[in-house]
């Protein structure tokens, strides 16, 4: 299969099972610190349960702060992974072939946390089933209890559909033994590489990838709704779901191009996840660096030009008030993102996409955290001014767990199963090979004009 | 892959994008029954309870035993904490509690000046719309705005979305005062004003209308020779944030203020 360069796509099976086979001090390590890290918000946690909401830092005023805050995000960042892993593989982007596997973890993990989020939220969590028996489906917080489920089935089906062939590899692989070996076989279900198995199972993606899309998008539109289905100052906002939805998968990006840098780092996978890749998301963030600020321009305009008395205390507070200072480093974070981005990418593309990237990711962050809490930080009319609102410790150490927990259950698939996809690197050339006898069905190739003539 | 599969197949995607696309549209419709001839209709067709609050004759004492009896009764705890505080029914200046209705150049008796504020039973009420359990509902018989405070989950949705202040989360438990029969809430429920429907049950009116020496007036809007709606057509009355479309049924008289209250510093 020698194409012209005579060079052949070289998969090195054993490298991109050593996170698997083999396991250094610095793993365990990373573990127990991590570890370390959910234990403190899992004390956090049994701290609030036990004394209640008031050792938070919400008030009557400011009912929802962090929690949702981290919810908002952590939802944005799922987008990451299963949304633009599916639009690469619907739009037939050959590059994607080593990320997809890494950012579709990101997808499931990042739902999971997002959703517990709600959990630390809610005064009574014992009482959480009551959603499902008596909620009513007029409850935007319904709508999204539906479609994050649907989300997080179908991404997780979108996680196990791609990963058979590898567990089928893994299961044959003469250096796992045990228990992993077992849940390698269950997982291969019964995979012996024959082309109709293969056949089906690309159909079966193919159909998930173009279903994920909508999915996905629906998902952070009710999230968005949450807040724009109120009629508070600046949430009720018809701008509000397709800006969520830009900025999920604007910090989705982000978080994934993270993600691989430090995969390629701790790993060695610099032959795999190349300098290309990073250029190429790069890319793909700067387009949405420039379409996050066309949103955020056309929101803030429109609100200060309009200037509704019950919109102005909101926007004053974030453009000179209280909030201010975290509205413009979050402006500022993303204007220095989208200046690496277009001048520091080409040429060095890992380390500009990485820092543009941290750069979002703490942006995008102070962006949700801006959207929920000065809309509530205004006079109600409750008989007093409100303070600032400012998390407690409980709140800042839920929030450090959960995104220990994140990194830890990152890791921890990393350690069962190959974070760069075996099977879809190996075929890339076969693929190819069919895609250009594809491409000589619409493109010249001399053969009907000698025909013709 | 066979025909009956890929059906399926397809099925379960349509569903997933009905489910996705077609829920809040259904939600929506729900929620979105209120229309601007029902906000303009002389009277509302089934029986809603109202409240009229005479703002030229209430006086901070009086506010003050409404309040005091309200909390008394309802085993309302006290708190330092102004922020977490549970309030059924409170005092606001004038200038915070009808903010779109306020503006410098009004007389000077009106900055600054209480107003008696409680929870609005509104026609569209913005936290029954949101309430992910039904735990707080619109009660056809009166129009109330009823809270299940064994069913609420503490998600706090409905005090975001109200846009009136109205509601109260209970941050800590309450201890069962003395005084009174009605039963404590655990922490982590919202609470707030019922219009006393427990007394409303047995035949009473709410506890604030009976020690407000006639600034309070409370009845039946749908019954045209009910007091309130003989007062809301003889006064002008004014309803806190009328254009955000919830239908407030709290209605304030604000005319006679300048002749009876004297100005503001004297």
């Amino acid at each position: 299969m020698a194409n012209k360069t005579g060079s052949h796509v070289l998969v090195d099976r054993d490298h991109l099972m050593k996170p698997i086979t083999q396991t250094s001090g610095g793993y365990f390590l990373l573990v127990f610190l991590l570890f370390l890290g959910v234990a403190w918000g899992a004390f956090a946690w049994i701290w609030q349960l036990s004394n209640g909401m008031q050792v938070t830092g919400l008030n009557n005023t400011v009912a929802w702060g962090v929690y949702i805050t981290n919810f908002v995000f952590f939802i944005g960042i799922s987008h990451a992974g299963t949304l633009i892993s599916a639009i690469l593989r619907v739009s037939g982007a050959e590059w994607r072939r080593p990320i997809t596997r890494a950012a579709e973890a990101i997808t499931v993990f990042a739902l999971v946390l997002g959703g517990s989020q709600v959990l630390f939220d809610i005064g009574r969590p014992d009482r959480a089933m009551n959603v499902f028996l008596y909620g009513p489906l007029q409850s935007p917080l319904l709508w999204d209890l539906i479609c994050i489920s649907v989300y997080l089935l179908s991404s997780l089906f979108y996680l196990l559909l791609p990963l058979i062939p590898d567990m089928a590899i893994m299961r044959d692989h003469h250096a796992v033994t045990g228990w992993r070996k077992e849940l390698y076989r269950i997982l291969a279900f019964n995979w012996d590489h024959n082309p109709e198995q293969k056949r089906r199972l690309e159909k079966a993606i193919a159909i998930l990838a173009v279903a994920i899309i909508p999915i996905a998008i629906s998902v952070h539109t009710v999230v968005s709704w949450i807040f724009g289905m109120t009629i508070r100052p600046m949430w009720h906002s018809t701008i509000l779901g397709p800006y969520f939805v830009v900025g999920a998968i604007f910090s989705g990006i982000a978080a994934i191009i993270i993600a691989m840098a430090i995969l390629r780092k701790v790993y060695g996978f610099e032959d795999y996840l190349k300098p290309l890749h990073f250029d190429y998301l790069g890319l793909l963030l700067l387009t949405m660096t420039a379409l996050w600020f066309y949103f955020t321009l056309a929101e803030y305009i429109t609100t200060g030009y309009g200037g509704l008395l019950e919109e102005l205390e909101v926007f004053e507070s974030k453009m000179t008030g209280a909030y201010a200072e975290m509205f413009w480093a979050m402006v500022i974070f993303m204007i220095i993102a989208f200046f690496i981005l277009s001048f520091a990418r080409s040429k060095w593309p890992v380390g500009a996409t990485v820092s543009a990237s941290v750069f979002i990711v703490i942006g995008m962050w102070i962006e949700r955290y801006t959207i929920v809490v000065p809309t509530l930080n205004v006079l109600e009319g409750r008989g007093y001014h409100p303070a600032i609102y400012w998390p407690s410790w409980v709140e800042i150490g839920i929030t450090f767990g959960s995104f220990c927990g994140f990194a830890l259950l990152y890791v921890l698939f990393a350690k069962l199963f190959p974070i760069i996809s075996i099977w879809e690197v190996e075929e890339a050339e076969e693929a190819l090979e069919e895609r250009l006898e594809h491409m000589k069905t619409y493109l010249p190739t001399g053969t009907t004009a000698t025909a013709e003539r | 892959m066979d025909e009956g599969r890929r059906s399926a197949l397809k099925k379960i995607c349509f569903t997933a994008a009905g489910v996705a696309g077609g829920i809040p549209l259904l939600g929506t419709v729900r929620a979105a029954s209120r229309t601007i001839a029902a906000q303009h209709a002389a009277a509302p067709q089934t029986k809603q309870l109202a409240m009229v609050v005479d703002m030229a004759n209430m006086t901070d004492e009086i506010a003050h035993a409404c309040i005091e009896i309200c909390h008394r009764e309802h085993n309302v705890p006290k708190s330092d904490d102004i922020e977490r505080e549970i309030k059924w029914v409170w005092q606001e200046e004038f200038d915070r509690a009808f903010p779109d209705q306020f503006h410098g150049q009004m007389a000077e008796a009106y900055e600054g000046m209480p107003v008696l504020l409680m929870c609005n039973h509104c026609d569209s009420p913005a936290c029954v719309k949101v309430c992910p359990t039904a735990a707080t509902w619109k009660r056809k018989s009166d129009g109330l705005v009823m809270m299940d405070m064994h069913r609420c989950i503490g998600c706090r949705y409905c005090v975001v979305a109200c846009p009136y202040g109205t509601r109260s989360f209970n941050w800590k438990d309450a201890e069962q005062s003395v005084e009174t029969t009605y039963p404590a809430r655990s922490r982590g429920v919202v609470e707030k004003c019922n219009f006393c429907a427990e007394r409303l049950r047995v035949g009473e009116i709410p506890l604030c209308v009976t020690v407000s020496q006639g600034t309070l007036t409370f009845g039946d809007l749908s019954d045209p020779d009910s007091e309130v709606s003989e007062l809301l057509r003889a006064k002008h009355t004014i309803t806190r944030k009328n254009a955000l479309g919830t239908g407030p049924n709290v209605y304030y008289i604000v005319e006679d203020k300048l002749r009876e209250r004297p100005r503001h510093g004297e």
